[in-house]
């Protein structure tokens, strides 16, 4: 309301305000207290107009003021053509390709063949990024799958199917696709884990995977330990060929 | 020195005076513990939840990792609340049918936010980043409390801006390496005064004028 509008209300006699005008400001005092109070306006600080992370909207129908991107939304350098390193599968895989399973004791459907699955790691693998891997496995998979990954987690005891274990013939033989897609699209009983691991850590557990592998291994630990240093640094950058995106 | 009292001052007036004083003392004592309590702060207060969830149980009983479920903490500033898939990671077999877990399913089934009541509500004008403080070496169980012993959870402390400040002024008392941020079990008393200070240099923690200045929390 504009000065103007407001002094109009108020009559003026020689100078001083009437009664009838202190009356009609206070009405509409009133009037306008009234109305803020009764329509829920509030401006205070810890509570302001805006979205923050969580918070609930009135305004979209499911409530969420966090929004879904966009179906096809590509974020700037993220268009994702590094196939392998984004789906862990070579450049051509034959979607018609039927994939050998077999079935465990405790009712697991096992994967024993691997076809369209890329067998080099994406990207340069370092002791860091097995530490990574370590850690983030200590994470998201030790609950189930166990400290070494024997399929002995704590969710394994207390009612879980027990997954099987990474240290049998079939799964020391699987490429590194094969890890990583489970750990992406998720296995039989095991739900996909894209959500809460990211594509590059996805690669570090991979990495820490076949530490393991090696670590209950009783031939690998021998061939390590008989090799020359030399010769493990060769081993070592021939498995990692390929490189970072 | 001119007289205290005016000679006509009985002792009505002695005592009226020097207990006003003692009053408004009073008073404002009252004052600030009410503002410190629990009934202003909702400390302590623990919330119920659409579902009955123990963090005593999944992380005191089973040592699930903080970021099994807050995946985000380290990299933004909300911690990140669980979407009802990573419930269902488990509870796809393990109490599948429970009544308690019904709001869990019902989530999953109709794709509907499971909604949480918020323990910590900070005011909108304060600015806080989870990722930044888990960087430095401040951990889960120092703003948190210990998690792993509360069947609901509860605010620890007061969310005050004189607690905030407290560790802005003096990190070195409160962090720790930040291969324990996660550790439950930590206790302050692990390290000594000498390496909390080497650790406040390692992470290169800036200096009290930087970390109490007003726009590192109002922005």
């Amino acid at each position: 309301m504009s000065r103007n509008s407001r002094t109009a209300e108020v009559e003026v006699i020689n100078g001083k305000v009437s009664m009838k005008g202190r009356r009609s400001v206070f009405a509409l005092c009133l009037l306008a207290f009234a109305l803020l109070t009764g329509c829920g306006v509030r401006f205070d600080m810890q509570d302001q107009p805006r979205y923050k992370t969580y918070k609930k909207s009135d305004f979209f129908k499911d409530g969420r003021a966090s929004r879904d991107l966009p179906e096809g939304t590509v974020a700037r350098g993220l268009l994702k053509d590094n196939k392998a390193f984004y789906t862990g599968k070579i450049d051509n895989p034959d979607p018609n390709v039927q994939v050998q399973t077999t079935t465990d004791p405790t009712g697991n459907t096992l994967v024993s063949s691997f076809p369209n699955d890329i067998t080099e790691f994406p990207i340069t693998v370092t002791k860091d990024v097995i530490d990574r891997g370590q850690d983030r496995f200590n994470i998201y998979c030790i609950v189930c799958h166990g400290p070494v990954g024997a399929g002995d987690g704590m969710i394994v005891r207390r009612g879980f199917v027990k997954p099987p274990t990474y240290h049998d013939d079939r799964l020391r033989n699987a490429p590194v696709g094969h890890f990583f897609d489970v750990m992406s699209n998720g296995w039989g009983r095991m739900n996909g884990y894209a959500a809460q691991i990211s594509v590059a850590d996805r690669w570090a557990i991979v990495a820490y995977i076949r530490a393991l592998q090696a670590s209950q291994n009783p031939t690998e630990i021998m061939k390590m330990n008989s090799t020359s240093p030399a010769k493990t640094g060769e081993t070592s950058a021939a498995e990692t060929h390929g490189g970072a995106k | 020195m001119a007289q205290f009292f005016h000679r006509s001052a009985n002792n009505i007036a002695r005592i009226s005076m020097i207990l006003g004083v003692i009053l408004a003392g009073t008073a404002f004592y009252v004052y600030t513990q009410v503002a410190r309590s629990s009934y202003l702060t909702g400390r302590y207060v623990e919330k119920q939840q659409p579902v009955q969830f123990s963090h005593k149980h999944h992380v005191g009983d089973d040592g699930i990792d903080c970021r099994y479920c807050h995946t985000q903490v380290e990299t933004t500033a909300s911690a990140g609340m669980p979407p009802t898939q990573t419930c269902m990671n488990c509870h796809s077999q393990i109490w599948a049918d429970s009544p308690y877990l019904e709001p869990v399913r019902a989530s999953y089934r109709d794709n509907k936010p499971i909604e949480w009541e918020r323990v910590h509500d900070l005011p909108e004008f304060a600015y806080f980043n989870h990722s930044i403080h888990v960087a430095k070496g401040v951990g889960c169980s120092t703003c948190h409390g210990q998690i792993d012993n509360m069947p609901a959870v509860y605010q620890e402390n007061t969310l005050q801006m004189e607690w905030c400040l407290a560790c802005h002024r003096e990190p070195e008392k409160f962090i720790r390496p930040k291969s324990e941020i996660y550790n439950m079990k930590w206790q302050d008393a692990d390290l000594d005064a000498k390496e909390r200070l080497d650790l406040k240099a390692k992470y290169k923690i800036r200096s009290k004028e930087m970390m109490t200045s007003c726009s590192v929390c109002h922005r």
